[in-house]
């Protein structure tokens, strides 16, 4: 099975009680990319992962994990 | 004037024409960035498709007049125009496209998932130019083929190729859970 960059954003956005649209303004992209990092559908850069994390106050890795 | 030039013309008229329907449909909603950023994201990712199909669709001009059609100088025209097309959806592909709009809407609108996809559709136009190119090239063996004519295939299943899978990767990101 390939490996894939799994996350737990949508929990945390729901237990800080933040919609799609009001992640992305605070990371500075749009409600669209926030729904693939969701979905796994897009992987986000390092850039963008550690923005995400800031933004939910988590770390990287409590945020973001590799699948196998 | 000839009639390369009204082509030319008329193609940069359709072209404003365009821009100038978008910008005024929008002139009275008073919206964030972040909210325009997401209005014409989605409106990109709904036009992409119906774009390419334009694009193709205009090839049977070419083609008509390859195979000896009447009125030439209108099919010129036609040709003319589609090289203008050609040039602003390639220039729109490469760019962050939305050239009239504010510079940090455009920003937003070119976020990281957009330009991931914008080069997943580069990296598809590419293989399909090069697969046409491939495809020209065999022609050539059985059939007179003209520069232009081997230009024009390259650059539209290229260009088509391209505009196409862009709008699918976009619509496909805007789409929910």
């Amino acid at each position: 099975m390939p490996e894939r960059l799994a996350n737990r954003l949508k929990e945390r956005r729901a237990e800080l009680g933040l919609t799609q649209a009001e992640l992305a303004e605070r990371v500075g992209v749009t409600r669209k990319t926030v729904n693939t990092v969701e979905n796994l559908v897009f992987t986000p850069s390092a850039t963008l992962a550690i923005k995400l994390a800031e933004a939910l106050e988590l770390s990287v890795e409590q945020l973001f994990w590799i699948e196998r | 004037m000839n009639a390369f030039t009204i082509g030319l013309l008329a193609g940069l008229a359709a072209v404003l024409l365009v821009a100038g329907i978008a910008k005024y449909r929008t002139r009275n909603r008073p919206m964030s960035v972040a909210a325009k950023a997401e209005y014409l994201s989605k409106r990109r990712a709904r036009m992409l498709p119906a774009l390419a199909v334009i694009f193709l669709s205009q090839q049977a001009s070419f083609f008509s007049q390859m195979s000896g059609g009447e009125h030439v100088s209108a099919e010129q025209a036609k040709i003319s125009a589609w090289l203008v097309l050609s040039a602003v959806m390639l220039f729109a592909l490469a760019t962050k496209g939305f050239w009239f709009e504010r510079r940090e809407v455009r920003d937003l609108v070119d976020d990281e998932n957009t330009r991931a996809n914008r080069n997943e559709a580069m990296r598809w136009g590419f293989l399909f130019a090069m697969g046409s190119a491939i495809g020209v090239y065999i022609l050539t063996m059985f059939d007179t083929v003209t520069g232009r004519e081997a230009t024009h295939i390259i650059m539209s299943f290229g260009i088509a190729a391209a505009i196409l899978r862009w709008g699918v990767l976009e619509r496909r990101a805007h789409r929910s859970a």
